[in-house]
This record gives structure tokens, C-alpha cells and sequence, in this order.
């Protein structure tokens, strides 16, 4: 693939009017080795029929730096040979007839310091409909440490986030209030208490749940925080809520924000759905105030899932770690949404770790050293039980919130009861791993040990035991190995 | 009423045997164990008092018993908890922390609210044992 | 090995057992023939701990059968000159009780009395608690254990220290065994004023000396380890060096002879240095002349 001879015209005939192919015009170095200082893209291309793979990789790296349709003279006012993103590698998709891997390389100068906005509108911007491209995604990308270095990183980080909260060594435990439209102000905070007091940390309001005519935000966070306070004080152990302060302005997330704040909630939450920049607002906003910042990936779907088109989730991790916030929906591979085992490795590891080497089998392209930017704690939600808890911990480690919503609210014997359940399946399960016991082995007879002196847990096990999510993902590693189905 | 502070207050109250357990996995992944006691068990008390230094370099979990069984002796009546301290770089925290002794009665906490502006709230929250002085909160 | 698993707890047995099984599983024959093979004469000793390790695997498989549910003591006395391999014994009586299941980690911690006594009051028990703390599940070698007992000074704070071990000793029996080393009898004037030692030390091993040809076996080993080798007239001039180095004070048997060839490797590099214009051959480098030998203080 790499070895196709192109001539790349250049010195002045380069700049003669009219329209030549992108590989001609300097878009295709295959001799080009990215500098340290290089952002770096890798993207799925599905080039119409008939249309060459690497006229199409070259014209992707064209449209995301600095080429247009047609050759402009006025190029030659600038630098333009280090400001033109240079595709240096297309590979086909091993099993992927009619797909090429793209490896095109960006000059650190063509983007501004510290912008999720301006690097996502370079790299994303315009290419995505370009007409010769059947489809396209950008499956995966590799930050300069001079690039890390620009921005925030997440407002608190895991470790501050322990500490402060003062849980070590387990899983936090969450859930978010069900049903999630309708609920008024009280009975929302009826569902807080008990699910706080019964063992969980965390409570969360849902994604689409802001200020309507059933709850306007001030109630919810009025009585989120008795809530919190009273389950506080019938534990001794701190807890807090996921205050969604989602609006439609900036000026109201901000004033949404700081009642959250004067009532002392240690953390708020925010969508996917509100954009970058307004994402990196509330990072900042909330390391200037010592709260932790919940960002629900509500809306991801509709780019991450396909495989042929749109952004990989492993690049809006990355990006959602050097924008700022400190938790992130990043899949449960056992539950009911989208996550094969591998990927959502991958992804759990750009979030955790200080430094990604390349695990092509996780979808892991390249090597990515975080600079030590704090860590991005993983949330695993959706459609997971006490069941699954040998599962979850031996898949997701410990630093990560589960939540268990259904698996709360839904317990028979009433929410706190469930929330109960769900702790003490999470601290039996820590206790026998760090025994250096076979958890996924021995997993269902511990719980069931365990369920012996919690009847709370024997109620979950018997109601949930048969519930399981196996269908085929979507999103599977190129270089798997095997194995793509849920657990 | 229960404290529910640590990584296993769901479960009974852990056995020495448990105990030694858990403390040997923290030694084996090299970090330090520190006891650590209070008659204070406000949850934002971070800094409790520290039983000796942190035990840098054991390889047995019997030495850390033989301090705690010492520290139990002296503060029957107080919370106990055991942490285990990770130097590595990028986390540089405690990475595991668990109650092994706490007082007979646990009378709990006083949350107190004081009303403000608009409908809003301010919390405070007193553990009633702290109404007492300082070393005698949970004498009989 | 969780803590209370480490010690086998008695489980009633009820066919015949098979003591070489036993033996093998235990991994004690590998661990005595390597005794044997590393280690220059001792044969005494060799053979003492031979007997205690068949009685402590005799005991393993009584308690298996639940005919004795009682830990066996083990803590022991180790008596001889210095240099005749105390140290380098307990290291492997350390690896021979954790095989046999009777040490969690058989790690040796080696101390002295300025380890665990202290200089001043509440100095000691500190001390000594740290070292005990570091030592658990494994050795305490306590090397001249009895300078922790001086008699003279009615405070000294030995004593303190002294009463911590004997407590820990008795209590924490399987948690960690206790190696008291010294001079024989400075040994038994210690046990005659501290009778609580005596009565917790299960097994005394005594250390001779090196005899000529042992010394010079060891010198040997101790060449090969390091790739040098004697010539024969440099063998037999080492043959009268320990004749005469044993006559003189202070002489300190395995660790004289390897002070000895320090000192001869020193002046073997030292005649090679001297003469800048031979070609070196391989030869060369490893032998040991008689004048390397021949040069030291010894023979003046």
C-alpha cells in the first residue's frame, strides 16, 4: 500500500492554478516521520468505489489542515509546508474489505493551546461529509506532551477525589434516580436518602433531567441536599449527589453551579450535549471551587457506536481528560449498553493511567504519555447488578464508580435495602480478592457467603440472577483476537 | 447507630485472621501500614492520631498485629483504623483504609440545620460523642 | 500465604503416610544436600540439623494425624567461635522451617545489642518492638546475644529489651523463631542469670572449628566463586599460612581465611600492575602464585 509511487509536485508548479490530486500536493509523505512534537490522527477511511485509498487518506489530511478543492496561490504567503498535515501511512483494515487506516500527522502550530473546540474543529470539522469518502472515522489519536501540558486536565482527579471523599480502596457506588422524568422535588430526594443511607456514595440525577415543570432544578437541589446530609449523618461517611446543572446558557449553568455549591454538594454533573468550550468552562469553574465534575456522555452514541463512521469513544476520552472533567460514562461490558471487553479496556486505560502504550487488541493506536495530568475516573453504568459484582472488579478494577440504578431502586425489599445489597456483594468482593482469592472463579460463592448475614443481597440474587445482556457489539477491536461478545 | 467510614464496614466486624490478611496484601504490594485512632468520627476528620510512625519495610503482617493488638490495649474505646500508604508516583495516597476497633456504643451524629435566604439550608453535622471532652467521649 | 494458613492446622488423617512423599514435598532433602554441598565440614552441625529437621517433619505429620496439636518450639543457640558459619547456618535454617511451613517468609534479620537496646529511658522498647516487627515470619539472629545482659550496671537497659523478647518468644511462637549466637561460654554464663531463655530454647548447636584441611577446602570454594585458582606451590604455601595464622590472636576461622584472600588477591593484581610490559594471558589473571602467599605479615 505504502510503497505506490507518487510524485509530489512541487517548488512553483505546485501553485499553478487549478486542481490537482492531494497526494501531488504534499498531503502524501510516506517518507515522513512524525516529529515528538506531532498530533497525530488515525482514521478509518472508506473510500467511495474506484476512488484510490491513498488519494483519499491524502485528501482527508488535506481537508483537516490547509488545502481547499483547488490550489490557492496565496500559500505561498506562508509556511505552508509545516502547516500541511501530512498522511505518512495507509494501511487496510485487517477484515475490513474497502477500509483503510490513515495515519496522518498535524504540526503542533496548527492548533490553539488548551481548545477541545478549535483542535476537534481542525481535526473533525469539515472532512467528515467530504463527497469522494463513503464514510470516515477518526478511531484514534496521539497528543504531544507540549500539547498535554496546554490544558487543564481533570478539575479534582481520582486521588484528590479519594481523598476527599475518604474512600480507598473499593469502588465507589452510585445510582441514578429512577424514573428519570416526573419525580417532583420531594419524592427525588425520598429516592436520595435512602439509596445514600442504605450504602451507596453517589446518587445521580439523569441526563435529561434539568429544570421542567414536574421539578425545577432549585427543588432538586434542595432536597438532593437534605438528602445528603441526612444520609451523611446517619453514616459518619460523606456522600454526595451528581447535581445535573445542564441549562441552556452558560450564565445559568454557572448559576445553577453555585447553588450547588452553597448548599455544599462535593460534586455537579454536566452532558456531553453542551459542547466543548462550555465543558472546559465548567472544568475550570470547578477547580476553582473544589467540586467534583460528573460529565454524563449523553449523545455519544450517535458517533461513537458505528465502526465505519463518526469518532471513536477512545478519542473523546482523550479529549474529555484534557478538557477537565473528573467522571466519565466509559462502559460496563457486563451491562445493557454497547462494550465490548477490549475496547472499553482501552478505554478505561486512557482515563486511568499516566502513560498508554500502544495495545493495538484494546484499540490502543499509539503511545500517549499523559504528562501526569490527573486521573479520569470511569463510571460504569447501565443495566449492571450485585450479581455481576465478582465480574465488574475483576473487568474494571477498583477505581471506578459503579451504578447501579435499576439495581438499586428496583430491589424488592425497597431502595435502601438494594443500595445495602449492593455494598456489601462490592466489600465482600474486595475483602476475598485482596485474600488472593480466584474472584471470578469462586465470585457467585462468595456473594452467596456473604448473602448469609446481608438478606438484602439473597433477595438481589435470587430476584436478578438470571439477567444477562449477550449481544454482538459493534465496536470491536481490528486486532482482536477473538472474543467480542458481553459477558 | 453504625459508622460506616473504610473499605468493609458492611460486613461483620472483621477477625484478626481477616485483618492480617488484608494487611499482608497491602505489604506485598509494598505499602506502608499506619494505625490511626480518634474519639472524633466527624467524617471530614481527616487527621487522626497516628500510633506510632507509618510501618515502612515489613514483610509480616504479624508486626503490624502485634502494634495494633498494643493500640487496642490502650484505646479499647476508641475507632481504630488501618491504612496503607502508596509512595508510587501518580497516586502518592492511602490506597486502602479500614476500621478495626470501634467503641461499644456509637451514639452517632447531630445534624443541625440553619435556616437562610430563600428555602435554602446550612448543615452542620456534631457527633454527640464529641459533646464530651476530648479522651473520655466514649466511657461508659 | 494468609497468616493462619501458613501454620498447618491438625486434620485428622486416616491411612498411612508416605515419608518420603513427605520429605520431597516438604523440599528438605534439596535443602540438606545443599547444606552439604556448599558448605566446608560443620559436620556436627550438619548432622544436628539433619535431626531437627526430621523431627520437626516427624512433628508435621503427627499433627497431621492430630496426634499433637501443640506448635513445637523452635527457637535455638547457636555456641562457637566466631567464623565457624553461625550466620551462614541460620540463613538456611531460616529456608528449612519456611519449607517445612514453620516460617511464613524464613527471612533472616540479623542484629546485635545496639540494635535493640537504646541509649536513654523508653528508648528501648522502641528499639527492640521495630526489630521484632521487621524479623516476623522469619529469623531473629542475634549475634553475642549475651552482651544484652551486663550484670554490672543494675539499669542497663539491655535488660529491657531482654523481657520484650522473652514475652514475644513465648507468645508469638508462630510468628517468628529466635537464633541466639555466641561464644559457648559466655552462652552458658548467660543462661545461668537469665534461666527464661534457657527454658525457651528448644535445640542447641554447637560449632567446632575448622579444621586445617577444612579451612583450606573453604579457601578453596571461596576461590572458585571468585574464578581465581591456587597454584600447587601456592596451595601448599596457604597449607602453612593457616598453620601459622591459627597460632596467632584473633584468629576468626571461615573469615580470617576470607580476609586472607582479599589480601592475596590485592597482591596478586599488585605483581601483575608492577610489570606493565608482559602480555597478560588468561591464565595470568586467575592463578594464584606462592609469592602472593608467601608476602604477608604472617611469615615476617
Amino acid at each position: 500500500m505504502n510503497e505506490q509511487i507518487v510524485t509530489t509536485v512541487r517548488g512553483k508548479d505546485r501553485y499553478k492554478a487549478g486542481v490537482m490530486e492531494y497526494k501531488r500536493m504534499g498531503y502524501w509523505e510516506p517518507d515522513y516521520t512524525p516529529k515528538d512534537t506531532d498530533v497525530i490522527a488515525l482514521f478509518r477511511v472508506t473510500p467511495q468505489d474506484g476512488v484510490d485509498p491513498i488519494e483519499a487518506s491524502a485528501a482527508v489530511a488535506g481537508e483537516s489542515s490547509t488545502a481547499t478543492w483547488t490550489v490557492v496561490w496565496t500559500d505561498r504567503l506562508t509556511a505552508a509546508e509545516k502547516y500541511r498535515a501530512k498522511c505518512y501511512r495507509v494501511d487496510p483494515v485487517p477484515n475490513g474489505p474497502g477500509q483503510y487506516f490513515a495515519y496522518i500527522a498535524y504540526d503542533l502550530d496548527l492548533f490553539e493551546a488548551g481548545s477541545i473546540a478549535n483542535l476537534s474543529a481542525s481535526i473533525i470539522g469539515n472532512v467528515f461529509g467530504f463527497k469522494p469518502l463513503k464514510a470516515l472515522r477518526l478511531e484514534d489519536m496521539r497528543f504531544p506532551v507540549a500539547y498535554v501540558k496546554t490544558f487543564q486536565g481533570p478539575a479534582t482527579g481520582i486521588v484528590v477525589e479519594r481523598e476527599r471523599l475518604d474512600k480507598f480502596g473499593r469502588p465507589l457506588l452510585g445510582a441514578t434516580v429512577k424514573p428519570k422524568l416526573g419525580l417532583s422535588g420531594r419524592n427525588y430526594g425520598r429516592v436520595v436518602y435512602e439509596a445514600l443511607k442504605g450504602g451507596l456514595d453517589f446518587t445521580k440525577d439523569d441526563e435529561n433531567i434539568n429544570s421542567q415543570p414536574f421539578m425545577h432544578w432549585r427543588e432538586r437541589f434542595l432536597y438532593c441536599m437534605e438528602a445528603v446530609n441526612k444520609a451523611q449523618a446517619a453514616s459518619g461517611e460523606i456522600k454526595g449527589s451528581y447535581l445535573n446543572v445542564t441549562a441552556a446558557t452558560m450564565e445559568e449553568m454557572y448559576e445553577r453551579a453555585e447553588f450547588a455549591k452553597e448548599l455544599g454538594s462535593v460534586i455537579v454533573m454536566i452532558d456531553l450535549v453542551i459542547g466543548y468550550t462550555a465543558i472546559q468552562s465548567m472544568a475550570k469553574w470547578a477547580r476553582r471551587n473544589d467540586m467534583i465534575l460528573h460529565l454524563h456522555r449523553a449523545g455519544h452514541s450517535t458517533y461513537t457506536r458505528q465502526k465505519s463512521h463518526g469518532v471513536s469513544f477512545r478519542v473523546i476520552a482523550k479529549w474529555m481528560r484534557l478538557a477537565g472533567v473528573d467522571h466519565i460514562h466509559a462502559g460496563t461490558v457486563v451491562g445493557k449498553l454497547e462494550g465490548d471487553p477490549f475496547t472499553t479496556r482501552g478505554y478505561y486505560d486512557v482515563c486511568r493511567e499516566d502513560f498508554n502504550p500502544t495495545n493495538l487488541e484494546h484499540g490502543i493506536f499509539f503511545d500517549q504519555p499523559w504528562a501526569s495530568l490527573n486521573k479520569l475516573m470511569p463510571v460504569a453504568s447501565g443495566g449492571i447488578h450485585a450479581g455481576q459484582m465478582h465480574q465488574l472488579i475483576d473487568l474494571l478494577g477498583e477505581d471506578v464508580v459503579l451504578q447501579f440504578g435499576g439495581g438499586t431502586i428496583g430491589h424488592p425489599m425497597g431502595i435502601a435495602a438494594g443500595a445495602t445489597a449492593n455494598r456489601v456483594a462490592l466489600e465482600a468482593m474486595i475483602l476475598a480478592r485482596n485474600e488472593g482469592r480466584n474472584i471470578l472463579e469462586e465470585g457467585p460463592e462468595i456473594l452467596a457467603q456473604a448473602a448469609n448475614h446481608c438478606t438484602p443481597l439473597k433477595a438481589a440474587i435470587d430476584v436478578w440472577k438470571d439477567v444477562s445482556f449477550n449481544y454482538q457489539s459493534t465496536d470491536t477491536p481490528d486486532f482482536s483476537p477473538a472474543v467480542s461478545v458481553s459477558m | 447507630m453504625r459508622i460506616t467510614q473504610g473499605c468493609f464496614s458492611f460486613l461483620p466486624d472483621l477477625t484478626d485472621g481477616q485483618i492480617s490478611r488484608q494487611v499482608q496484601y497491602c505489604l506485598d504490594k509494598g505499602w506502608a501500614v499506619n494505625i490511626e485512632f480518634t474519639d472524633d468520627p466527624h467524617p471530614r476528620n481527616t487527621f487522626w492520631d497516628m500510633w506510632g510512625l507509618p510501618m515502612f519495610d515489613l514483610p509480616d503482617a504479624a508486626g503490624v498485629m502485634m502494634e495494633l493488638a498494643e493500640c487496642r490495649r490502650v484505646y479499647a474505646d476508641r475507632y481504630i483504623r488501618l491504612s496503607a500508604f502508596d509512595s508510587g508516583h501518580g497516586w502518592e495516597s492511602v490506597k486502602i483504609s479500614f476500621l478495626v476497633n470501634r467503641p461499644k456504643e456509637e451514639p452517632g451524629f447531630r445534624l443541625h440545620r440553619e435556616e437562610a435566604a430563600g428555602r435554602a439550608l446550612r448543615y452542620t453535622t456534631t457527633a454527640y460523642a464529641a459533646d464530651r471532652p476530648e479522651g473520655r467521649r466514649y466511657e461508659g | 500465604m494468609p497468616l493462619e494458613d501458613a501454620i498447618d492446622t491438625p486434620e485428622a488423617i486416616a491411612g498411612p503416610i508416605d515419608l518420603r512423599a513427605e520429605f520431597a514435598a516438604a523440599g528438605i532433602e534439596e535443602m540438606l544436600a545443599e547444606l552439604d554441598r556448599e558448605l566446608i565440614g560443620l559436620a556436627p552441625v550438619k548432622t544436628r540439623i539433619r535431626e531437627i529437621a526430621s523431627l520437626l517433619l516427624i512433628e508435621r505429620i503427627r499433627r497431621k494425624m492430630g496426634l499433637s496439636g501443640a506448635l513445637p518450639t523452635l527457637h535455638m543457640c547457636f555456641t562457637g567461635n566466631p567464623g565457624t558459619g553461625k550466620t551462614t547456618v541460620a540463613l538456611r535454617m531460616a529456608g528449612i522451617l519456611h519449607r517445612l511451613g514453620l516460617l511464613r517468609r524464613g527471612h533472616l534479620v540479623s542484629v546485635t545489642r545496639d540494635d535493640l537496646v537504646g541509649q536513654y529511658i523508653g528508648h528501648t522498647a522502641p528499639k527492640t518492638k521495630e526489630i521484632l516487627k521487621k524479623a516476623m515470619g522469619g529469623v531473629l539472629f542475634i549475634d553475642e546475644a549475651y552482651y544484652l545482659y551486663r550484670p554490672e550496671n543494675e539499669r542497663d537497659y539491655g535488660q529491657e529489651a531482654i523481657e520484650i523478647l522473652l514475652q514475644v518468644m513465648e507468645s508469638q511462637r508462630d510468628d517468628l523463631v529466635v537464633i541466639l549466637a555466641g561464644y559457648g561460654e559466655r552462652m552458658d554464663r548467660f543462661f545461668d542469670s537469665n534461666p527464661g531463655f534457657r527454658s525457651r530454647i528448644a535445640h542447641h548447636i554447637d560449632f567446632p572449628d575448622y579444621g586445617d584441611d577444612e579451612l583450606l577446602a573453604l579457601a578453596e570454594l571461596m576461590l572458585q566463586g571468585q574464578n581465581y585458582r591456587f597454584k600447587p606451590e601456592a596451595r601448599d604455601a596457604f597449607v602453612r599460612y593457616i598453620a601459622r595464622r591459627k597460632a596467632q590472636p584473633r584468629f576468626a576461622n571461615a573469615r580470617s581465611i576470607r580476609n586472607a584472600l582479599d589480601r592475596v588477591r590485592l597482591r596478586h593484581a599488585n605483581r601483575l600492575v608492577s610489570d606493565p610490559d608482559r602480555l597478560l594471558s588468561a591464565e595470568d589473571v586467575v592463578s594464584i602464585e606462592a609469592s602472593d602467599i608467601l608476602a604477608s605479615r604472617v611469615f615476617a
